[in-house]
């Protein structure tokens, strides 16, 4: 996926009640921190490994009781570093993982994948665990920023488990490098009460974008989900590196771009003001505004867009591989999943966590939208993401007047 | 310390205390000034690798396509320039009226308030405008008085005051600082011989302060040229600037060379500006310093 938002409530109770405050994209969390590059490590997402039990005092009683738990091991040492999204983690999951296995987990957090991808690829990182978007992985793996899963070290992993639609896909044949954390969308959001009749296709989004609502629509600050959903509008695939279709993408989004109220991924402020009615969103951002607005919507295109997932893999420079292994043999299990899917709102791809995903989180239709709704999306493939023609054309785009 | 070692031998005894006052400073200019730029410019003539990032090579390619970034260069110019002019415009006068119109604690206060905003978050106080210029705030305010939709916030105008706004002190201080050291006797002067107050502010108190003006311009015009954030967050990512350009470079398309390429050219052009800033207000000092011997 690309940037989102990250507010999320404590428990399954607040989804439908409760109103947060204050609420970012993923872009805007690096903004708002002023971090931009950088990654910000969450301290407080663990507990200074002195603090931790140590692995061989760790009683199972403070493991979950599933079957798999996290196990002590004395190889393991005291951190890891995991590279993800803002909000993306249960902190009580992370700390449970800690306090059975005395290894600490340093979370940073990134606005984006190429985000992350600046880190690893600079070396030396220390990251152990990326959990980049689905089309960075075939790149990473070229470069071997990344290793190859082995299956061997991850013992309770059971494909069998798992959604078929999320599995073994190009990006990555046989999961040999990459695991789900969790998937999602990018979709429509609008005010109801204002989007008159509903957008329901990116044909009509951008039909009506420079004229019906002009002033109040917002695209989103990243070349695949916005001139990807643009290529999607005109007719052509998602991924399209092909020059006329390019080119043909580009004059319209280039007559577009005065008539809109903004370029930016900090989707939700301008849509929760009703500065925008409109809007380019992703599942994230639809799940919250949705969440605190009876008035509000986000739709699935029924014209296509974007299908995304977010994977763990190891960095092939970790320093922590067997913690990182432990980690990823324990995060993947459905309990853990589920309890990871019930605070971060986005759906999983493990079948049997969702089963146990809080049914508030489970039955909405926007955190896990119809089947039937997912089938003319695409995976972004790395070939857009790599595309210098496609990066020099949303330049073109953002710079022209 | 090179101009120590070439010094006689009873100085260099003497200067080498000095010496080793000024290695730390040396240290911190090769580790976080030169050693930089020079890995900036070893990747600026390098090629971008298949799948992004940095691939070694001796090449010109970025260079040649730096023309790509015409148009945010001119956008950054163009704007800076400007703001940087609104900025004297609306700093000047503050400048004089704190420096000459204001005394004692009322003084203190004054410019105290023109420093304090500086110590909140930069951030915070664009955010704040956001808010502001937003629909629920001065929008919302015009709509009672019946001006209908008026959009301020993602416009070239929110840029630019979000601009001035942040570094305007930067602009009002040198200012202040250069006519608060001004001799008052030559303003009493001025009038006495008869000149107005237009042409006393013309021909005595804007030479002497124009070496403050120019430090305000160029401390304002340098880091403007650079801004990155309040197009974003006040322009809603419409107005480009070469700093957007820059930051997309490496974090969307992950051109590390080409970035380095626009980053070098960058650089390059504002050394250039500051040695002229250097040069013309040595000029300007020089020339104070002669009027005043007349």
């Amino acid at each position: 996926m690309s940037k989102r938002s990250t507010t999320t409530p404590r428990d399954a109770s607040e989804i439908t009640a409760l109103a947060i405050e204050r609420r970012m994209t993923r872009r805007g969390f690096l903004v708002g921190t002023g971090a931009g590059l950088g990654a910000l490590a969450l301290a407080g997402c663990a507990p200074p490994a002195a603090s931790a039990p140590p692995a061989s005092a760790a009683p199972s009683s403070a493991a979950p009781s599933g079957e798999a738990s996290p196990s002590a091991s004395a190889n393991l040492g005291d951190s890891m570093t995991l590279a993800t999204w803002p909000n993306y983690h249960d902190p009580a999951v992370l700390d449970e993982f800690t306090a059975a296995t005395g290894v600490a987990i340093n979370v940073q957090v990134y606005g984006s994948t190429e985000e992350m991808e600046a880190k690893i690829r600079a070396g030396n990182s220390g990251i152990d665990v990326v959990v980049p978007s689905n089309y960075a992985i075939e790149g990473w793996v070229k470069d071997s920023l990344i290793e190859s899963l082995d299956y061997a070290k991850l013992p309770d992993f059971k494909k069998e488990d798992w959604n078929s639609r999320f599995m073994d896909q190009a990006f990555d044949k046989g999961n040999a490098v990459s695991i789900p954390k969790n998937w999602g969308t990018t979709g429509i959001a609008f005010w109801s009460s204002k989007v008159n009749p509903e957008v329901t296709s990116w044909k009509q989004f951008f039909e009506v974008a420079g004229t019906t609502y002009k002033g109040k629509t917002l695209i989103v600050d990243h070349q695949i989900s916005s001139f990807g959903s643009a290529a999607v509008a005109m007719g052509y695939s998602l991924n399209t590196i092909d020059p006329t279709e390019m080119a043909a993408v580009e004059q319209m989004l280039i007559a577009l771009k005065p008539n809109l109220f903004a370029i930016s991924s900090d989707v939700q402020p301008p849509l929760r003001a009703q500065d925008t009615w409109l809007s380019v969103a992703w599942t994230g951002d639809g799940v919250q505004v949705v969440r605190d607005n009876a008035d509000a919507k986000y739709v699935v295109a029924e014209d296509g867009g974007e299908l995304w997932i977010d994977s763990f893999t190891i960095a092939a420079d970790a320093p922590h591989r067997d913690a990182a292994y432990a980690f990823l043999n324990w995060i993947t299990q459905p309990e853990q999943a589920a309890r990871e899917t019930t605070f971060c709102l986005f759906p999983h791809a493990n079948d049997k966590a969702t089963a146990l995903v809080d049914p508030a989180v489970k039955d909405n239709p926007v955190i896990y939208p119809p089947a039937d709704s997912l089938s003319k999306l695409e995976y972004a493939v790395n070939a857009t993401y790599n595309s210098p023609a496609r990066a020099e054309a949303w330049a073109r785009i953002k710079a022209s007047a | 310390m090179t101009a120590a070692s070439r010094t006689g031998d009873g100085r260099t005894a003497r200067r080498r205390p000095a010496v080793l006052l000024a290695l730390p400073t040396a240290l911190w200019y090769l580790l976080f000034l030169i050693a930089p730029l020079v890995v900036l410019v070893i990747m600026s003539v390098g090629e971008r690798s298949p799948n992004g990032g940095y691939a070694p090579a001796i090449t010109l390619t970025q260079y040649a396509a730096l023309p790509t970034r015409f148009t945010p260069l001119v956008n950054t110019l163009g704007l800076a320039a400007l703001n940087t002019a609104i900025c004297a415009l609306v700093a000047f006068p503050v400048a004089y009226t704190l420096a000459l119109k204001v005394r004692g604690t009322w003084k203190l206060v004054l410019v105290a308030l023109v420093v304090v905003p500086f110590w909140t978050s930069f951030l915070i106080r664009t955010y704040a405008w956001m808010t502001l210029l937003g629909g629920n705030g001065i929008p919302r305010v015009l709509g009672w008085i019946g001006l209908e939709n008026v959009q301020l916030l993602n416009t070239p105008f929110a840029v630019s005051l979000g601009i001035v706004y942040n570094y305007l002190p930067l602009m009002v201080l040198p200012i202040y600082v250069s006519l608060e050291r001004l001799d008052r006797s030559l303003i009493e002067a001025s009038r006495d011989l008869g000149a107005g107050p237009a042409a006393t502010l013309r021909q005595v108190v804007l030479p002497l302060a124009a070496p403050g003006i120019l430090s305000g311009i160029v401390l304002v015009f340098i880091p403007v040229m650079g801004e990155y954030l309040i197009p974003i967050l006040l322009g809603g990512g419409k107005t480009y600037f070469l700093g957007n350009a820059l930051a997309d470079l490496f974090l969307q398309s992950r051109n590390w060379p080409f970035g380095s390429a626009l980053g070098a050219v960058f650089v390059a052009g504002m050394i250039v500006l500051v040695a002229g800033y250097q040069t013309l207000s040595r000029r300007l000092v020089r020339a104070g310093r002669e009027s005043s011997l007349i």
